[in-house]
């Protein structure tokens, strides 16, 4: 089943011409690094002030609210991005271990997000202005660092190990 | 004189050590990476207060005086990481007229941050009592972000712009 998705998603036109052609990769990698490197450099921000060694002025909400959004759009430019690059080698890419360990940190990354929203955000009122804050928001932080550098990190991997 | 010095320097051991043991280039890279999203993000938030969209209630010194160190910072990391990247492929690297391009690009945005930081330590009210020249430092701020954004760009396309080995 999977194979079928895999290798319909490689016969794509489009697929096909990203392979083909010389541009139109390095072109699209471009991109991806450069949202990636926005996306996680947007979030460093965010996180450097949950462990309080940054930003102490501002409260987290004002740096969240001004931050986010745009951390948001560039991920989207990411996860385009980098659905064009997996189509045009789609089996190659889902059975390259960087490339899941990728996938596995990003997934990561996200549960970290909607936990750090759901559990501790709700509370950000009382702990606003605090340097340091409250040590969960501390842990979210430090995760959330941690996670983004594998992502960067296990996305590098793959230029060196995808097959073809 | 650039083609013999890059091989000479091809042949060192030191070159040869980053050549040759797998890991290094992908490490060295990654941490490129991380210094650039450093770069992009700086840059952005500064770009983000000069066009209104974030940062308001700081002055623009307080923004700047906050992300400039940063830029700085990472554009000694990237300087270290891109020399253990150059010395481990000097012919793939310092003969190729895209890194050559990157280099003419980088050292335009270096002078530009050098610029802006003096504006902002020569008068700190520089930039927030400027409304005059809003237009100007609004089309400025883009045009710097897309610098920065075009020498990653081509730092990208090294490798795929590489020279024949001849």
């Amino acid at each position: 089943m999977i194979d079928l998705i895999l290798n319909w998603l490689h016969d794509l036109p489009l697929s096909s011409a990203i392979r083909v052609s010389a541009w139109m990769f390095p072109t699209i990698e471009s991109a991806h690094v450069i949202a990636i490197a926005t996306v996680i450099g947007s979030i460093a921000i965010v996180d450097l002030r949950l462990l309080g060694v940054t930003s102490h002025r501002k409260p987290v909400t004002e740096l969240s609210t001004e931050v986010l959004p745009w951390t948001w759009g560039f991920f989207m430019v990411a996860v385009i991005t980098g659905g064009l690059m997996f189509m045009s080698k789609a089996p190659a890419y889902f059975g390259n271990t960087p490339f899941r360990l990728k996938m596995i940190l990003l997934a990561c990354a996200g549960l970290n997000m909607i936990a750090f929203h759901l559990l501790i955000y709700r509370s950000v009122h009382r702990w606003d202005r605090d340097v340091p804050t409250l040590r969960s928001a501390k842990i979210a932080g430090l995760l959330s660092l941690t996670f983004w550098i594998g992502v960067v990190a296990a996305g590098r991997w793959i230029g060196f190990t995808i097959e073809g | 004189m650039l083609m013999l010095f890059s091989k000479w320097l091809s042949h060192t051991p030191i070159s040869d050590f980053i050549q040759n043991v797998l890991w290094i280039i992908p490490l060295v890279q990654t941490i490129h990476i991380l210094a650039i999203a450093i770069v992009m993000s700086s840059v952005g938030m500064i770009v983000l207060r000069i066009l209104g969209l974030a940062g308001l209630r700081h002055t623009f010194s307080e923004i700047a005086l906050r992300y400039v160190p940063w830029i700085w910072g990472a554009l000694v990391v990237l300087l270290f990481s891109g020399a253990i990247l150059v010395t481990g492929e000097p012919v793939r690297s310092l003969t190729n007229p895209t890194f050559q391009l990157k280099m003419i690009l980088l050292f335009i945005a270096v002078c530009i941050t050098a610029a802006f930081q003096i504006t902002v330590h020569r008068d700190h009210r520089f930039w927030d009592l400027a409304p005059r020249h809003a237009t100007a430092a609004k089309t400025f701020a883009v045009l710097t972000f897309g610098l920065w954004v075009a020498i990653a760009v081509a730092g990208r396309w090294i490798a795929y712009t590489v020279l024949s080995y001849v």
